[in-house]
């Protein structure tokens, strides 16, 4: 382990979190970096807290593990932006951020009162991410959109599933995730670009162009060619060599691109003649092919474990990997030996392991330093120690529900 | 305009597949001079194996638009010095061969440092730089089995492998989140002057989205199932089958008022009198008798028609829309710009994605067209590496600027 002694990144920089789902993975990466992040949450709690799976099972606003995962190294306290007080105090918050990030839809935004100009002003400095189902025009830009709805819309759910069966929702929220990203990729940009100038600006990050941008080479393809394809071809209609394949423990799958990692495949399964002959070499072939290309590959699969063909197709230079489920995932020697893991201990749902930052930076990573905050634990400590308020404005504020 | 917040940073990429790629893309479209090295010995994956196709694959193009085609071939001492010269001069450098190659080219993190200090050096790999798998071959798919998203894409109770379609968001993903990791390295940069290298592990980025999952194997002893399109959240909830072939509408209603509205757009007084239907427990816990009722009345519409009545009650719903429909259908598409044309020398017309955020001061975009083999190669070696036409022919001849 290299020595190191640089703080993250992003220390220093205070962010402003309002955001909804939608920015929960963008909020994530920017505290995992250093960045003191201030999440505001509604006097009852963020409606995340209310997500499964809990400890337990016990739906308990402190005991969400969704909760838990996504606002590690955050601060909470708590806020009512609807009414007046609360958005007054939002905006001094605001005045005194580096970025604020929020996931509004334009309408919403601006009924609020919470646009670029009201928050920027007196601090011209100040990023203002808008992480949005839409963007900010056409059509659609005041419509609804949760993760599913994304998937949807890109081309991913279309394509998952068995034909005859519903489309599938991924595991993962990887719309979201997908949009959360380019928003901290954006923010960085933009605090790059703020050394350089001194100002800020407004981004607007819309989730329906990001799933766009997952789904592979579709789009491109169809441009070109109309290229269109159907759900999940999983049934041996046509391969090129990507699908999972049985083994006597579970599926492992064998991903093939260059001739030479066929003919390195070809050589372990000890060159059986049905697919030996020099035709197969080339992918349009095999994929014209795929009865006898699957049927050989899957009785000699079958004759190992997943294991097995992992360690030794890897040895071999073949792009093997098992179907792991997440148990198997966690106890991997790879998982084990990154320590990608990190122990950590929450007040209410006691010891655990907490998915470590990423990516790694050799000289200044980020870290997980708090776990997840309880419902306004930093009420006071934002409100008195840094706006400058008295305990009795709190009480006064608490009274009138605003935090 | 001001100028673009990436300008003056130049970025050398040796990679393949797409993940190391996507990296260098992401920067170039906000200013990123990317020049790209790669060899005439054989095309990229994305190239293909047939020189004749070499410009004119559209995988290809989504993955360079907008950098520069540099030839040199890292078989050959020269071509390894020559690049070595390039990175001297360069802010970034991006990596995504198997491990051990970089070690070999002398461009790795203890051999780069000495040469440009300030140099920031991102390795992406399926696996990450260390530990026993650190030398995996993986490509995207690949990624997604390790860490269970292949397993838990599936419906439940799924005895067949897998249902996940042929995505590869550990690649896209990966490539965002490393583009992040490197401006985080040019900030941090500003402040030290001194560059650093970032091991970016495809499987931990894609892995990360997963964390409720590992939570719960970690807190509740629990081996996490496929889901498939449950949700206690929201009812109805997932893909409702509409009218035509295998068209899907997806619906979602989460609050009271919502389900209130969406009960009256379906306008079934059966629906509506239904004491189990009442309330949100009633809704979850009768699933499937009450999909039966939503699926009575989206058979009836296009799911676009679906879309629109439903949101227009405030409700989300979203089409599941095929790569036509996102060609001839989807209006916010079409309004936003997203899909941009590019004609290509030898490929034609192009369709990519455009950027999908948009700055209102420094806005990123495509820059350029994806650049042919070697299209930049003399350019470079003139302008960058300071050769003389008559070295750059002889270097070519030698098959090092090949």
């Amino acid at each position: 382990m290299t020595e190191v002694n640089q703080l993250p990144p992003l220390t220093g920089y205070r962010v402003l979190d309002l955001a909804g789902p939608l920015g929960f993975h963008c909020t994530k990466l920017l505290a995992d970096m250093g960045a003191d992040v201030v999440k505001v949450e509604p006097p009852g709690g963020d409606e995340a807290r209310r997500v499964p799976p809990f400890k337990d099972d016990s739906a308990h606003p402190e005991k969400s593990l969704y909760f838990l995962h996504f606002n590690t190294n955050k601060r909470s306290v708590t806020l009512d932006v609807e009414k007046p007080d609360g958005r007054a105090i939002l905006l001094e918050l605001a005045r005194k951020a580096d970025v604020v990030i929020e996931t509004y839809s334009p309408a919403r935004r601006e009924e609020l009162g919470l646009g670029y100009q009201q928050l920027s002003a007196g601090n011209p400095g100040l990023v203002h991410a808008s992480i949005t189902p839409f963007g900010e025009t056409g059509p659609w830009r005041d419509y609804k959109a949760n993760d599913i709805a994304g998937i949807a819309l890109g081309n991913l759910l279309y394509l998952a599933g068995e034909p005859g069966e519903p489309p599938l929702q991924p595991p993962g929220e990887i719309a979201y995730g997908m949009a959360s990203t380019y928003g901290a990729f954006g923010i960085a940009v933009a605090l790059y670009h703020r050394l350089e100038s001194g100002r800020g600006q407004h981004l607007v990050v819309s989730m329906h162009e990001c799933a766009g941008h997952i789904a592979g080479y579709f789009i491109p393809n169809y441009g070109y060619s109309g290229a269109k394809p159907a759900r999940a071809s999983r049934k041996g209609e046509e391969t090129d060599l990507y699908d999972p394949y049985p083994t006597k423990n579970g599926y492992a799958r064998i991903f093939i691109i260059p001739v030479e990692q066929w003919r390195r495949l070809v050589d372990w399964m000890g060159r059986p003649p049905s697919i030996s002959g020099p035709e197969f070499e080339k992918m349009a072939y095999r994929r014209k092919n795929p009865e006898i290309v699957v049927g050989a590959i899957t009785e000699f699969c079958n004759r190992h474990t997943k294991e097995e063909l992992y360690e030794e197709g890897q040895k071999r230079r073949i792009a093997v990997t098992p179907i792991n489920t997440v148990g198997e995932f966690m106890n991997s020697a790879q998982v084990k030996a990154r320590e990608t893991f990190v122990d950590m201990e929450h007040p209410v749902v006691g010891k655990y392991l907490h998915f470590g930052p990423v990516p790694r930076l050799s000289e200044s990573p980020g870290r997980i330093t708090r776990t997840a905050p309880l419902i306004g634990e930093h009420n006071q400590e934002v409100y008195c120690g840094e706006l400058g308020m008295s305990n009795d404005d709190l009480v006064a504020l608490r009274a009138s529900g605003v935090i | 305009m001001s100028k673009l917040p990436l300008e003056g940073i130049r970025v050398v990429e040796l990679t393949t597949g797409a993940a190391g790629p996507t990296v260098a893309r992401v920067l170039c479209e906000f200013g990123a001079e990317v020049i790209r090295c790669e060899t005439r010995l054989r095309g990229d994956g994305h190239r293909g194996e047939d020189p004749a196709k070499w410009n004119k694959n559209p995988d290809f193009m989504k993955l360079q638009r907008g950098k520069k085609s540099f030839t040199v071939n890292m078989q050959t001492d020269k071509g390894r010095r020559l690049v070595r010269e390039l990175v001297k001069i360069s802010d970034v450098l991006v990596e995504n061969y198997g491990l051990g190659i970089l070690e070999k080219w002398g461009l790795d993190w203890p051999q780069l440092k000495e040469i440009n200090p300030s140099c920031i050096l991102i390795r992406v790999k399926g696996m990450g730089c260390s530990g026993p798998h650190a030398p995996d071959l993986t490509y995207g798919p690949n990624v997604g089995n390790t860490m269970a998203t292949t397993y838990l894409w599936n419906y439940p109770g799924a005895t067949t492998a897998t249902a996940e379609p042929r995505t590869q968001h550990p690649d896209f993903m990966g490539g965002v989140t490393g583009a992040f990791g490197v401006v985080l390295a040019l900030i941090q940069r500003k402040k030290t002057g001194r560059g650093q290298w970032i091991d970016s592990a495809q499987v931990e980025i894609g892995a990360s989205l997963l964390g409720p999952k590992y939570l719960e194997y970690s807190v509740n002893k629990r081996e996490p199932k496929p889901e498939g399109n449950r949700s206690l959240v929201a009812a109805p909830y997932g893909p409702y089958q509409c009218k035509g072939n295998d068209r899907w509408c997806v619906i979602a209603v989460y609050a009271q008022d919502e389900w209130e509205r969406f009960s009256n757009l379906l306008g079934k007084s059966g629906l509506k009198a239904d004491p189990k239907f009442a309330t949100h427990l009633g809704r979850v816990r009768h699933k499937e008798e009450l999909d039966k009722w939503v699926t009575s009345w989206t058979l009836q519409h296009d799911p676009y028609d679906v879309m629109n009545l439903v949101q227009g009650a405030g409700i989300c719903a979203a089409v599941v829309q095929d790569v036509e429909d996102q060609f001839k259908r989807d209006v916010q598409y079409a309004a936003t710009g997203f899909l941009v044309k590019m004609t290509e020398p030898e490929a034609g017309d192009v369709v990519t994605e455009n950027v999908p955020i948009r700055f209102s001061e420094t806005p990123g975009k495509v820059r350029g067209l994806a650049p042919m083999m070697g299209e930049h190669t003399h350019e470079i070696a003139r302008d960058l590496l300071g050769l003389s036409d008559k070295e750059i022919a002889a270097l070519e001849d030698e098959k090092v600027l090949y």
